[in-house]
């Protein structure tokens, strides 16, 4: 069985229709951006199961994880997930916000295998932890690396540079 | 230029002790290690292309006798740093030097390996790889082309002809 890319032919706004209908209450702020992205805001809390219907869906499946970005924006983290289509060809990019006091999210190492790595990387350069990630170890820095270099309030200790 | 490269004897008087034996070993050993650097491939960053191009055809580090690079560090003498070295890589770098065998050089080829270039104060970058191991000849260039390789590489030849088994008078270390 191979995968016919874009078989599943329905115009963005009609697909965004349906998705913001799929997950009422859960996706929220569901919006466009031409040509081929719907961009929306999901609870931290609801972002395993709704990551796991996502992927599961019929005929629209969010099957494949392009990748995870993390931003700092001062007041909160967010972990974005950018998410690809083949039956539709199409992405769809879901923002959870994480707060900064409890920089804690699930894990979607299990709906996508994809994400080991990017869930590793945002860890390792902006302290967001993933539960329940097989190896959650830093990825890019040295293992006793102190801090996240990439969090806006980094500090950057003596300690990380033996070799003055 | 000959055989030998431009090398001439040393004079028995630059030595503590003079030994006609000592002299001769000096030229031989410096004529074939200079000549036949097996440089150790340390390819970090975009300075690896310039240095792997100067391997081919086009450029032909072979010319100096120097086209055989070897992955391993115990069959060098010569490791080129090509590229940043980052806090993570550096520990990694000084093992990998400590196994190779003496005698040994290194050339740190490229604004990062020298300074840490375009990346200096970087959080996770060392400022020159001169901080972890001895260097002998910089070159500059963002990145240098195999041209200014090859130079790092003559620099290297004159100063290996400049070594020996036997220390050196004050006065001949002072060029007299």
């Amino acid at each position: 069985m191979g995968i016919e890319i874009g078989s599943v032919r329905l115009s963005l706004d009609d697909l965004a229709a349906r998705v913001a209908q799929e997950f009422a209450g859960e996706l929220t702020d569901v919006s466009i951006q031409e040509p081929d992205t719907i961009v929306a805001r999901l609870e931290c809390s609801k972002l395993h199961p709704v990551a796991r219907r996502l992927h599961d869906l019929a005929e629209i499946a969010y099957d494949s994880l392009n990748w995870i970005a993390a931003v700092d924006y001062r007041t909160h983290f967010e972990s974005v997930y950018h998410l690809y289509s083949y039956a539709t060809n199409t992405y769809l990019e879901v923002h959870v916000e994480v707060p900064r006091a409890k920089a804690v999210v699930e894990t979607v190492c299990d709906i996508w295998p994809a994400a080991d790595w990017h869930e590793r990387e945002a860890w390792d350069m902006m302290g967001i932890r993933y539960e329940g990630h097989p190896d959650l170890r830093r990825i890019l820095l040295k293992d006793d690396w102190i801090g996240h270099p990439l969090r806006k309030d980094y500090v950057d200790l003596a300690e990380n540079h033996p070799n003055v | 230029m000959g055989l030998t490269g431009g090398l001439k004897y040393p004079k028995l008087e630059d030595f503590e002790h003079p030994n006609i034996i000592t002299t001769s070993a000096d030229l031989v050993f410096n004529w074939a290690r200079s000549h036949s650097v097996f440089p150790f491939t340390y390819g970090l960053a975009c300075c690896a292309i310039e240095m792997l191009s100067s391997g081919f055809a086009r450029f032909d580090i072979a010319r100096y006798g120097m086209e055989v690079f070897r992955p391993t560090p115990r069959q060098c003498d010569l490791m080129i740093v090509a590229g940043t070295v980052n806090e993570k890589m550096a520990p990694v770098l000084k093992r990998l030097y400590d196994q190779m065998a003496e005698p040994k050089w290194v050339i740190a080829m490229g604004a990062c390996a020298t300074s840490g270039g375009p990346f200096y104060d970087g959080y996770n970058v060392v400022n020159g790889v001169d901080k972890v191991v001895p260097v002998d000849v910089y070159i500059p260039g963002c990145p240098p082309r195999p041209e200014a390789l090859f130079q790092g590489l003559l620099e290297l030849q004159k100063k290996i002809q400049k070594m020996s088994f036997v220390a050196p008078t004050a006065a001949a270390a002072s060029g007299k």
